[in-house]
Order: structure tokens, then C-alpha cells, then sequence
């Protein structure tokens, strides 16, 4: 059954300086229907919602969720890197063939790849956000141990053929929940992020930016590394294309956007990438990336919204993308169809909020929204809302004033505008 | 509102059909970029052709149920599964399959590509056994294609998890490659069986 779907008070949040900075918001829905590439996620988070059954000392007191972070303080993110390297096939490809010229060049790309993600200005998270990079001569330092890893010859079962690398990032959902060395001070933290590259696929051989250029059939350890790390940071996936959290990366040989520089450290992001930092890491300070763009996606006929689970009054699970009006680059793209405050739960009222927009004098935004029946199948958001309710049935003894259920998303509607006022 | 009613007619009279001009544009671009050996961060593509050969067992199974553990370290999801076709491979009427990630006690652990499932529906999975109580899924999101109803015609399509295409960006001097996505479920028999036979052959 088609539904029709309108945003009905899109609008930009008057910062202060919104006029004065004479931005144009321009509210113009795509419509997208049946048009399967015209589709765009940008980037999205792994939500957490807190425990509680527990005490509000330990819960924080609300059922809204919250996106998998790490604290930005003084390096407190600890890193380190296991120099255990597979040889036979070797498996990273360096240009200095000494032992230690070789570690030293690997370990140059790691920290070039958290250069980038600390790179990005507007964010909280900075290059004194991260810990010493540490080295460690284990083989499997990449354990569930408090200690965020980097792995490239790890053996783990998970891995099979076609994958060639992964993060797994472990997130606490109370205060006071310890992980080896780890302690969680907030809801949502981080508290162990390890990066495994595949060391058996024969077909998988990384090289460094020095070494690829004579290795076209590698894979850039760069590019790799930091997409992973985006993950390690918080990120699920963008299908933004060429965003560096695009699930796929360029064919060996390449490497994704441009090559960082000390003038512009963050220069394989694409701006999705940056606006989604900036929204999981918000600096408070920034000036520039304040722009919010808000609304409701709501059914024409509120007849055609789902009559269980009780209380859904929007559609959800359309993703509403802002465009720069003048280049065409998606800058943000979020998940709409809910939105939560105060003691929470999620209300899947049609909702969406994109947030940390830039703003400045010639800048207009167009924004779209398309269901998932398009580029992007619900499974592959999963994560991205599986964990935004919980529950008596997911957590026996939930309090049910706490409690959600997640409805279906809506894959199949047509779209219109309805100007705010 | 005098100025965003004229805004909108006039994007009404241009801007949107010139944005759908470009979008249709690279429709037709995608439709004539074939389907190959993009490779990725995560996930080195593998084609359908190589997911069939390497696979030991391809089969429909229904979920029917899962949970997570905490094993060697890791927090693992072992599901369930009820074999519903078997197009490759001799396996077992109820397996296993065990994906990295899920949730135990207050610690949820996220692993971006490792597939998760409902109880009740029903996908096509490409196996390979990793441990004698349990099954891996090959590739992880690439050897995972849900089956959907297609209104139009009665009969279900299959996608592949992996098969997310980017966005449109007219800035942009490619698309890039694509999985496999909406493919009539009786073709999707046809190729696996096609592949699988050719893998068989001496």
C-alpha cells in the first residue's frame, strides 16, 4: 500500500546568526519512488539504550537512545597495534623492507588515519582525545580487554572469504560497567573498539601509501584503516558514495578522496563523513556547523500507518537527506520516523533532525526523503534501529513507561511537501 | 510564505525536473554498469558465481530463533534455522549460524556487515562451516539475500544484504558497481545451480 509521506515543518533553527548569514532553506522532497538509485543514506550511528531496571545513578535516567561514543577528554582513548604481521603470504606491503623500517611505516599509517578523524574541524574529538599509540608483540591483542586493538594477523573465526576486514565495538548501556581496563562513565561509552584485518584470504594483501603504487592489485592500507577506524569511532555504515564509511572501497590499487596533508589532514572525508562526526562528537564552541534542519514525515492518510505497535503516528525508517543546493553533495542523511526527549522512550512520530550543517553566506540546502525499498534494504540498517526500544519481551522486568517496539519500516510511499510555516 | 510558495513553483517548473533529468541519467548509467568485482573496506565483492562455488551449502532457511554469547571473548549470536530448500550442499534439517556481535548482559557489542536475523523470515544463505556445532556465513552480508514478496507479479525477489548502491552525485565521475538486488527468485535458483554444477565439474 502506498503511503504519502510530507515533511511538515521542515525548517532551519535560527542559531542566532541564521539571517545574518543570509541562508536560504529550501525544503524540496525528491521523489524518489521507484527511482532505486536516486537513493542516499548518509551517515548513521549504533544506538544503545540505557538499562532501566537500573537506578537512575546508574542509568541516567531516560529510555532515549544514545549513540556508541568514546569520552573526548585528554587521551582517553588508549590505542595500541599489534606488530605481529603475517609473513608467509605477507600480507602489508611496505616499501622499507627492514624490520623496524617496516613497523615503523605501518604504525605512520595508523596514525595518519586517526589524523584524519581528529582532523575534522568542529568536532570534540581531537588529536588530544587519543591515547600513545602503543605497540604490542601478541599475535591476538585484539581481545574484548579494555584496550582498543589494531590487528593484522590475528586468526578469528569470523572471518571467511570476501571479508577483508572488520571492527567490533563494545558498548556499555549503564554507569559503572567494566570491560578489562575499562569503566563506563556514560551511557553509550565505548568501552573496547579492535580492528582485525583478515591475515588468510589470499587475495587480500594491503600496502601502504608508499608501497602502492608498485602493488595495484592491494589494497590501500589507508583507505582501509580509516574506514575502520570511522566504525571504531561510533559509525555504522553510509551508502554516500564516495564517503569514507561507503561500505565498499576503491579497487585495489586506488585509494579513497585524497590523500591526507598537514594542511588538510581529513582530506580522504567527504563532508557526510565530517557532518556526522561533528553530530557524534558536537563541540560546543563551533561556530560554523550549526545549522539544524528538523520535520516530520507523517502518512497522508494516518489510517495507513501500522495499528501495532500502539503510538506510531509518522512513518518510519524513510532516510531524509540535506544536499548542498548548489553543488548537489549530500552533506548529511539520517533515519527519520522517530525522535526522543527527556525521560525517553522513542517516539516514532515521523521525526528527523540533521544537525551541524554549515552555515555561512550563500549556503541553501535541498533535502529529500526515500524509503528503504530503494538503494537500501532494512536489514542493512538493522543495527541502526533494532536497538532503539526495549522492552518485557527483549529484557524481562523492563518498566513499562521505559518500553518501545520498534515498527516495521515503511518501504513503499510517495512523497510530497508540505511547507512549514 | 509569498516567497516559498514562488520558490517551490518555480522549482515546480525547473529545478526538480532537471534533478530528476540527472537522477534518471544515472539510472541508466547503473543499469548499463554491470554487476562485477568491486572490491571493499570491509567486504572484497564477491560475484554470485564465486559465492556458489565457494559456498559448502546454499539454502533457504526460516529463523526461529537466536541468542548471544559470550565465547572465547567475543559476544556471538548463534541462530537458529529451519532448512526450507537446500540448493547446495548436504546439511542438516535444523543448523545453526554463527554471526560476531549482539548483546549480553550490559554490553552490546556492534560488528557493521555481520548479518542479523528475525524469527520467522525466511533468506537465502551461502554457508560455510567453521565449527562442528555451527555454520559461518559466507562473506557475511554478501552471502545473505532476503526474500521479499513483489506485489506486481505474486512471485518473491531476492537481495543481497550487500547490495546498497551510493547516491547520485552529479559531482561524482562514476557509480559504483552494485550486488546483486530484486532478482526473481526462480532466476536466483537458476544461477546458484549453474555455478554450483560448474564448481563440480573436474
Amino acid at each position: 500500500m502506498e503511503k504519502m509521506m510530507r515533511i511538515t515543518t521542515s525548517r532551519m533553527r535560527n542559531t542566532g546568526k541564521w539571517k545574518k548569514l543570509c541562508v536560504v532553506p529550501t525544503a524540496l522532497l525528491f521523489l524518489c519512488a521507484g527511482l532505486a538509485p536516486c537513493g542516499a543514506r548518509g551517515y548513521a550511528f549504533n544506538y544503545i539504550v540505557a538499562d532501566m531496571r537500573q537506578p537512575v545513578s546508574v542509568s541516567g535516567g531516560s529510555a532515549c537512545p544514545v549513540p556508541a561514543h568514546f569520552l573526548t577528554s585528554a587521551a582517553s582513548i588508549n590505542r595500541r597495534w599489534s606488530t605481529a604481521l603475517n609473513t608467509n603470504p605477507v600480507s602489508v606491503l611496505t616499501v622499507d623492507q627492514t624490520a623496524a623500517g617496516r613497523l615503523n611505516e605501518i604504525e605512520a599509517v595508523i596514525q595518519s588515519s586517526f589524523a584524519t578523524w581528529a582532523g575534522v574541524s568542529g568536532a570534540s574529538l581531537t588529536g588530544s582525545s587519543l591515547g600513545p599509540l602503543g605497540r604490542s608483540g601478541a599475535q591476538n591483542a585484539c581481545a574484548a580487554d579494555g584496550v582498543n586493538s589494531i590487528c593484522f594477523d590475528q586468526s578469528d573465526a569470523a572471518f571467511t572469504p570476501g571479508v577483508l576486514a572488520f571492527t567490533r565495538v563494545m558498548v556499555a548501556d549503564r554507569i559503572g560497567e567494566t570491560l578489562g581496563a575499562a569503566t563506563s562513565s556514560e551511557v553509550g561509552q565505548i568501552l573496547d573498539a579492535d580492528i582485525e584485518l583478515n591475515p588468510g584470504d589470499p587475495q587480500a594483501t594491503f600496502a601502504t601509501p608508499a608501497a602502492l603504487p608498485n602493488a595495484p592489485s592491494a589494497y590501500d592500507l589507508e583507505s582501509i584503516l580509516t574506514h575502520e577506524l570511522g566504525h571504531f569511532l561510533g559509525f555504522s555504515h553510509s551508502a554516500v558514495w564516495p564517503a569514507m564509511m561507503y561500505p565498499f572501497a576503491p579497487s585495489p590499487g586506488t585509494f579513497t578522496g585524497d590523500r591526507p596533508t598537514s594542511q588538510a589532514p581529513d582530506a580522504p572525508l567527504s563532508n557526510d563523513d565530517r557532518t556526522g562526526l561533528r553530530a557524534l562528537y558536537p563541540d560546543p564552541s563551533d561556530t560554523v556547523n550549526v545549522g539544524t534542519i528538523s520535520g516530520r514525515i507523517l502518512a497522508a492518510n494516518p489510517l495507513s500507518l501500522p495499528s501495532a505497535p500502539a503510538g506510531v503516528t509518522g512513518l518510519f525508517g524513510a532516510y531524509v537527506v540535506a544536499m548542498d543546493a548548489n553543488s548537489g553533495e549530500v552533506l548529511a542523511g539520517v533515519l527519520g520516523g522517530w525522535t526522543c526527549s527527556g525521560a525517553g522512550p522513542a517516539q516514532f512520530d515521523g521525526g528527523f533532525r540533521l544537525t551541524h550543517l554549515p552555515v555561512g553566506t550563500g549556503r541553501s540546502y535541498k533535502i529529500y526523503a526515500e524509503p528503504l525499498n530503494g538503494t537500501v534494504d532494512p536489514s542493512q540498517v538493522s543495527n541502526a534501529t533494532a536497538t532503539l526500544c526495549r522492552n518485557a519481551l527483549t529484557d524481562p522486568g523492563w518498566p513499562a513507561p521505559s518500553a518501545c517496539v520498534v515498527p516495521g519500516v515503511t518501504t513503499n510511499l510517495m512523497a510530497r511537501v508540505r511547507p512549514g510555516p | 510564505m509569498r516567497e516559498m510558495r514562488e520558490h517551490f513553483r518555480k522549482l515546480r517548473g525547473g529545478t526538480i525536473f532537471s534533478s530528476l533529468r540527472v537522477v534518471l541519467l544515472w539510472v541508466l548509467f547503473a543499469l548499463l554498469w554491470s554487476a562485477g568485482t568491486t572490491d571493499g573496506t570491509t567486504f572484497r565483492r564477491l560475484s554470485l558465481g564465486e559465492l556458489a562455488t565457494a559456498a559448502e551449502a546454499v539454502v533457504r532457511v526460516r529463523c526461529l530463533s537466536r541468542e548471544s554469547r559470550w565465547e572465547g571473548g567475543e559476544i556471538w549470536t548463534l541462530t537458529q534455522f529451519e532448512v526450507v530448500e537446500n540448493l547446495k550442499g548436504n546439511v542438516p534439517r535444523l543448523l545453526a549460524v554463527r554471526t560476531l556481535g549482539g548483546r549480553v548482559g550490559h554490553v552490546q557489542s556492534f560488528v557493521e556487515g555481520a548479518p542479523a536475523f528475525r524469527a520467522g523470515e525466511e533468506v537465502f544463505l551461502f554457508l560455510v562451516s567453521r565449527r562442528p556445532d555451527s555454520f559461518g556465513v559466507l562473506g557475511w552480508a554478501q552471502g545473505t539475500f532476503r526474500i521479499r514478496a513483489d506485489a506486481s507479479t505474486g512471485g518473491e525477489r531476492v537481495t543481497q544484504d550487500s547490495a546498497g548502491l551510493a547516491a547520485a552525485n552529479p559531482n561524482a565521475g562514476k557509480l559504483p558497481r552494485k550486488g546483486i538486488r530484486n532478482l526473481p527468485v526462480e532466476e536466483f535458483r537458476r544461477k546458484v545451480a549453474e555455478a554450483a554444477e560448474l564448481s563440480g565439474r573436474p
